[in-house]
């Protein structure tokens, strides 16, 4: 049996590709799928879209032989500890609904379904890769590449000009931000002369003791610093850096929209996670301040803006933007038990928003999802499973107990206040109190809205597209608006946002197992 | 049977909700066995919660029926379960009232029937989830969520102005829920920072020493919370609009439960954790308590609406109760927990004579109605009844409430009680006055002619509550020899700790002040 986390595995490839094994796996999966694509009668059909769910589940399995051990590897660039166990189980999760969102969303569409499915593949593996890199270098590659693959995928509706248009900003917006990134490591490195997460943290934790350390180097560093936060926010979407988010994902695909909400915000969250325990938490500037000062403009602007909204998929996509703000709540509470509620939150975050997805993929179906949110009267008791499922996501969003939005933003909020954030937990309150506001608007609008009072209701619009209406009790399953694959995905999501609400010890301790990985915290 | 009445909190939480859960796989068309089951079922659980009441042990102040169980390790949250003598008879309260709302709604609800029982039922599930727990995590789960099945309730069956009314619900009470929230996280890491355990259990945080400026900060953030569930003066414009809206059984719920949790949550939570800073600001608090008993009073003597009338009515008796358990004697106390009590039944009653009149005329309005004692003379005399019990004739149970009430803080706070005192006879008056328009005088309306009598279902609906009315009103005994010792216990802590804040004021030089 070979010692895994035996010293200097890193220098020898072998060993350091078993430390990407699960997303080694993930891209040949993805070569399988575009090499099948050439053949005729493999390229039409569900073909790559199995293929890239078995790629999923052999990722999966790579990671649970795998994450009992701690592995480094390609000279230290790459590190697989407990951390990346729940993150990557979170970011495969996330590809694995997204996966599972897109089966019939093309069917209508004309557009390359295997490159797709690589694609998708692709951009999940790279999202690992990220969260698994520990150098500025292999950080800043890991970005581009699950970069490059969510600017393709978000402008795969070939024609239609507000997915080119969102990938476009996406685009140009997101070359600006990586430009930032490799700016701050540039100035990282010329302040500290290392790449590696680890030995910058050595450097600046002796530099710390020394009397009469450099100043110039200190400046670099704090430039250093500065420009590598906007390039993460950029990707976590946190307010001033967010112009992106409505417009791309409004344009991109749902399920790419799923993918881009959930995976790689995740991801980045997780490499921030990374790369501030390690550097930003020695006072060089005070980046717990300039933290507080993000996370409640992230919340409050994503909370507002989502006020405004009439159009259920960027009303989400702002909930999402304001989501953030809760998420970073954690991360400036710091410590472990800080740590531990971002993680968690971050859980329960995909399902919820997975879910919330999956409901606006099956409005998409009857052609509601551009519809203004007054006109949905009458879902509510037409279709009463779909809005009870998607009433409960909504509910989770604002935090209501029983859901695991409450437990994710009480164990934030909790850890906000042990560390004398009293301030912000009375904001981000504040913030929720608002925020319930909107979901609840739209739980009314299916429920308890009179169909007299306007014409242009949802019952008209399902007779224009011709869907026929059964009045029996299990009617969803039965109409063709509504695939297998989304009732497993909204069903698997509900039972993981109750069970992260009402038993959510064994994920706690998942994250915080994973947690006690990060060496300085 | 020792097995079962080990579990019989969790029984009796969990059973409504496996009702509803087994309710969801009826058809939806089957309304008039979805209608019997759940009234059958509610009844089972009043059955089973009737237990509870036999084996209560009267002459202690522990908690009974405890029950518990690791839930969260990470926050120390445990599945904490146990009543004493005020839960006991909230929780009975509870179970009695959903039955009879229950009861109440087969002729008011026509549509979506299957949805309603199943919400009734899960609304009664996290209502004595809320009761039940000691621990503060679990109570604060079951307390919130309480407020969607409500909310449904209220937006879905209920009239006029519905959508607006329940939105308003729920926003007010979500926002004092969440500032209240803070209020409790912030106790439960300071309670971390001085043991080094993360623990919600209540009688393990009832021992954090807070300092009394944060004290006063965390009570007024937990105040709003519960303020608003009461709902005390300025917090009450909720509920006017929530209550005439509803649909009766959602009137009945709310007035005779909900607006409980509000009392409950200070009895059980905000006095104990911070008690010098309730003794503190209990002026204010009394304040805002008379002012509520006037104003209510005075709001209801205008009100042309008899539905807005009961609601505003509530407002008044509710003030009367905060006055007494922030009197904070023994007394007081007994009389403020029997109120509650009396409270549930007779408004939940007038409640249910509102919506007969509203189900038979199609009016709430006062003017639209007269005369209507000839025609249906039993609504009149048990009408009669509930309006004398919420009056506090003696005999009846609002006036032995009502009376403790004020014995025991004419004592402490003559000026406040003398106030108060005045509120018993505007409420005379207006609900006296609201009866003779509404019964005596000649029919003026054409469409009374045809006024229907009680049919056999909607007596039995009120019965329970008239005869619970005559027999806490003759024999309150019953209820205060099991209340008492929880309230004399619950009493002593706050001596206890007035002792202490004397001492803190004397040393702070703060006796002038």
């Amino acid at each position: 049996m070979l010692d895994l986390s035996q010293m200097y595995s890193e220098y020898f490839l072998e060993k350091s590709l078993l430390s990407v094994m699960p997303e080694a796996v993930l891209i040949i999966f993805a070569f399988i799928i575009l090499l099948l694509g050439l053949f005729k009668s493999i390229k039409n059909g569900e073909n790559s879209y199995y293929i890239a769910l078995i790629g999923i589940v052999f990722s999966f399995l790579y990671l649970f032989i795998l994450s009992n051990h701690t592995i480094h590897g390609f000279y230290g660039s790459i590190i697989f500890d407990k951390f990346d166990v729940f993150f990557f189980t979170v970011i495969l999760l996330s590809g694995f609904l997204t996966v599972l969102l897109s089966k019939n969303y093309f069917d209508t569409r004309n557009v390359l379904i295997p490159e797709y499915y690589s694609l998708v593949l692709f951009s999940i593996s790279a999202m690992m890769l990220l969260v698994s890199s520990v150098n500025l270098i292999m950080i800043f590659l890991s970005i581009e590449f699950m970069s490059i693959a969510a600017y393709i995928l978000t402008g795969y509706l070939k024609g239609e000009s507000r997915s080119t248009e969102g990938a476009m900003k996406y685009f140009i917006l997101g070359t600006f931000a990586s430009a930032f990134f490799l700016f701050g490591s540039v100035f990282i490195y010329a302040a500290t002369g290392h790449l590696n997460l680890y030995k910058i943290h050595n450097f600046i934790f002796r530099q710390s003791f020394k009397v009469h350390y450099v100043y110039n180097s200190h400046t670099f560093l704090a430039i250093g610093l500065v420009l590598l936060l906007v390039g993460l926010a950029f990707k976590m979407s946190l307010f001033p850096f967010h112009a992106w988010t409505p417009d791309s994902y409004d344009g991109a695909p749902t399920p790419v929209t799923n993918l881009m909400a959930t995976g790689i915000k995740v991801a980045a969250f997780g490499i921030f996670i990374r790369v501030f325990t390690s550097i930003y938490s020695f006072n060089i500037l005070n980046f717990y301040n300039i933290l507080w000062i993000l996370a409640v403009l992230t919340m409050t602007f994503g909370n507002f803006a989502a006020l405004l909204q009439t159009d259920l998929k960027r009303l989400i996509a702002y909930s999402s933007i304001a989501q953030a703000g809760y998420i970073l709540m954690g991360i400036i509470a710091g410590g472990y038990y800080g740590i531990s509620g971002t993680l968690f939150y971050l859980l329960a975050y995909i399902f919820m928003t997975a879910g919330a997805f999956g409901i606006v993929i099956m409005f998409e179906n009857l052609k509601l999802a551009s519809v203004d949110i007054k006109s949905y009267y009458g879902f509510g008791f037409k279709y009463p499973l779909t809005a009870a499922a998607f009433s409960f996501f909504l509910l989770s969003l604002a935090g209501i107990p029983v859901t695991s939005g409450f437990m994710g933003k009480f164990f934030v909020f909790s850890a906000a206040i042990k560390s004398g954030y009293y301030w912000l937990v009375f904001i981000a309150i504040l913030n929720s109190a608002f925020a319930a506001y909107y979901y609840i608007k739209i739980i009314v609008k299916m429920y308890m809205v009179d169909n007299q009072s306007n014409n242009n209701s949802i019952a008209d619009v399902i007779n224009n597209s011709n869907v026929t209406v059964n009045n029996g009790q299990m009617e969803i399953i039965k109409e063709n608006h509504v695939t297998s694959a989304l009732v497993i995905v909204i069903i698997l999501c509900l039972i993981f946002t109750l069970l992260l609400g009402v038993f959510p010890q064994p994920f706690i301790n998942f994250a915080a197992k994973s947690v006690t990985s990060l060496w300085n915290i | 049977m020792s097995i079962f009445l080990k579990y019989i909190l969790s029984i009796i939480i969990f059973f409504p909700l496996l009702s509803a859960l087994m309710l969801v796989f009826i058809n939806k068309k089957a309304e008039g066995l979805l209608r019997n089951l759940a009234t059958i079922l509610s009844l089972a659980e009043f059955v089973i919660s009737i237990f509870l009441f036999i084996y209560f042990k009267s002459n202690t102040y522990q908690f009974q029926f405890v029950e518990r169980f690791s839930w969260i390790r990470e926050f120390g949250a445990t599945y904490f379960l146990g009543i004493d003598g005020v839960s006991l008879f909230l929780i009975l309260l509870t179970t009695l009232m959903t039955f009879i709302a229950l009861l109440s709604s087969y002729k008011y609800i026509k549509e979506h029937v299957k949805e309603f029982v199943i919400l009734m039922l899960v609304l009664e599930t996290f209502m004595l989830g809320a009761f039940a727990s000691l621990d503060i995590l679990l109570f604060y789960l079951f307390w919130e969520f309480m407020l969607i099945p409500m909310y449904y309730i209220i937006g879905i069956w209920g009239t006029g102005r519905k959508v607006y009314s329940a939105v308003k619900f729920i926003l007010y009470t979500l926002a004092g829920s969440l500032i209240m929230l803070f209020g409790l996280i912030t106790i439960f890491i300071l309670h971390y920072n001085q043991t080094g355990n993360f623990t919600f259990n209540l009688l393990k945080l009832y021992h954090t020493n807070i300092p009394l400026t944060l004290q006063i900060i965390l009570f007024i953030a937990i105040f709003l919370g519960f303020a608003v569930k009461i709902p005390l003066f300025p917090f009450h414009t909720w509920l006017p609009d929530a209550h005439t809206e509803a649909p009766t059984a959602g009137s009945v719920i709310l007035a005779s439960v909900l607006l409980k949790f509000g009392i409950y949550g200070f009895f059980r939570f905000a006095i104990p954790l911070m008690p010098e800073a309730s003794i503190l600001l209990t002026p204010v608090i009394l304040v805002l308590a008379v002012i509520s008993i006037i104003y209510g009073a005075l709001v209801s003597i205008v009100q042309k609406d008899l539905k807005r009338l009961v609601a505003f009515s509530s407002v008044s008796h509710m003030g009367f109760i905060v006055l007494g358990l922030f009197a904070m004697t023994a007394v007081s106390v007994d009389g403020s927990v029997l109120q509650m009590i009396n409270h549930g039944i007779s408004t939940g009653a007038l409640f249910l004579f509102v919506g007969m009149l509203y189900e038979r005329s199609h009016t709430r309005l006062i003017a639209d109605f007269g005369g209507l004692a000839k025609k249906a003379p039993i609504l009149a005399a048990l009408f009669m009844i509930a309006v004398l019990s919420s009056v506090g004739l003696p005999g009846l149970n609002g006036f032995v409430g009502e009376f403790l009430i004020l014995v025991g803080s004419f004592k402490q706070y003559t000026i406040f009680t003398i106030f108060a005192t005045s509120g018993i006879i505007f409420t005379a008056v207006y609900l006296l006055w609201m009866f003779q328009r509404v019964m005596f005088q000649n029919i003026t309306n054409k469409n009374n002619e045809n006024f229907k009598d009680m049919t056999l279902r909607e007596i039995m609906t009120v019965l329970p509550l008239i005869l619970l009315m005559f027999f806490i009103g003759l024999y309150p005994d019953v209820l205060l020899s099991r209340i008492n010792p929880t309230v004399v216990h619950f009493v002593n802590i706050i001596e206890h700790n007035k002792y202490a804040y004397n001492l803190i004021k004397a040393k702070m030089g703060l006796f002038n002040a």
